[in-house]
């Protein structure tokens, strides 16, 4: 089923009516940027802009207690999860944008493309192993989704029932970096049983496309 | 009473089957269950139900393992040959070694790794089954310990010892010694 472009698998239950006002999202991606142009943000960051509403369709479908892995471009997903917005920006800007973390909330990134699929599979198996009703939930951009290690995590945890949700989120590039035209395909062919939305970035890569003086 | 006179893989299944008593141990890796090298061998007297056979994916036995820690789990994660097991180096040297650091603090992920160091002897397993990477592997990891076992009197108390103080450790043990 397509809905607000995004793909959502057959038989999936929505956990929350509603999370929060997607302004939030904007609103410290925009305070961030400011921090950052200021020059007192000393490390790289990955702002997001134009997937506010996909995610926050997404994260009506997990719970607060499931884990979530993702990548560098993280503040919204970390937001959605529950992450006081206080600790998100602390960690920013000692340099930890490119991987936040939180023990309460279940919730790590890497900024190693793919870094987090394996430990992701990892957990969900755990979690079948301790009879938990939580999920893991993890995110990939369209790139990271034509990888080896995504298929050896994707077969592994379908063949052994695995409580593994897998959202891609294709803006069409690694860095800059055309996936399509780099893999030779018109379409980016996905499973039927993950996740899937299309958006366009609306910040650069990393940085806020502005010269700064640190 | 006289000494009893333990062998290198005396002390390594000695260990294997200490390290097994732990609620929460559970081993992987390639011939864990099955035959096929001396991994198999190290869990002799290991329940089957603490081991988990594992396909042929390094990269992602390392980030299983990962995952499994981060829920409670102390995994040893095996492997037969130290040229496979740099296939996991992604796993190893950019994530579990820097979790905690990365993580502020947040994560302290455990895992016990095991390397086989392939033999020589009798018969030469050849150039792609036979290398000892040690001190590069230690050179690349900062938080990691590595142990290298070349001694059978350490092989008990330094598995003891990573156990009790529950930290990430690398085990280089020699197939020739077995």
């Amino acid at each position: 089923m397509l809905s607000n472009k995004i793909y959502i698998p057959k038989n999936k239950k929505k956990i929350r009516k509603k999370i929060f006002n997607i302004d939030t999202i904007v609103n410290f991606e925009k305070e961030i940027f400011n921090i950052y142009n200021q020059g007192k943000i000393k490390y790289p960051i990955h702002l997001t802009k134009g997937n506010e509403v996909q995610l926050s369709e997404i994260f009506k479908y997990i719970d607060k207690k499931d884990w979530v892995f993702t990548s560098w471009r993280n503040h919204a997903h970390a937001l959605l999860h529950g992450l006081p917005k206080n600790k998100l920006k602390k960690q920013i800007i000692t340099g930890k944008s490119m991987y936040v973390s939180s023990k309460k909330n279940n919730f790590f990134c890497s900024s190693i493309a793919g870094g987090v699929i394996p430990i992701a599979l990892g957990a969900a198996l755990a979690l079948k192993k301790n009879k938990s009703k939580k999920k893991v939930w993890l995110f990939v951009g369209d790139m990271t989704s034509m990888m080896g290690v995504f298929y050896e995590a994707y077969n592994y945890s379908r063949n052994f029932n695995l409580p593994l949700e897998i959202v891609i989120e294709d803006n069409g590039q690694s860095v800059y970096t055309d996936t399509k035209k780099t893999w030779n395909i018109k379409k980016l062919k996905y499973p039927n049983d993950v996740f899937y939305y299309k958006f366009k970035l609306g910040y650069p890569h990393h940085g806020t496309g502005q010269w700064v003086s640190f | 009473m006289g000494e009893f006179l333990m062998t290198y893989f005396g002390e390594i299944n000695k260990s294997m089957k200490f390290m097994a008593q732990k609620k929460k141990i559970l081993f992987l890796g390639q011939s864990t269950e099955v035959p096929g090298n001396l991994i198999f061998k190290s869990l002799e007297g290991v329940k089957k139900q603490k081991k988990i056979e594992m396909p042929v994916f390094e990269e992602t036995q390392m980030g299983i393992s990962i995952g499994l820690a981060l829920n409670g789990f102390i995994p040893v994660t095996c492997y037969p040959r130290f040229d496979f097991f740099i296939l996991s180096l992604n796993q190893l040297v950019n994530h579990l070694d820097k979790f905690e650091k990365i993580s502020s603090g947040e994560f302290k992920p455990f895992v016990i790794i095991r390397v086989l160091v392939g033999s020589k002897k009798p018969i030469d397993a050849g150039l792609q089954h036979t290398q000892n990477y040690h001190r590069e592997i230690k050179s690349m990891l900062k938080y990691i310990s590595v142990v290298n076992l070349k001694d059978k009197n350490q092989i008990f108390p330094e598995y003891k010892k990573a156990l009790i103080k529950k930290r990430s450790t690398v085990f280089i043990e020699y197939s020739e010694k077995y």
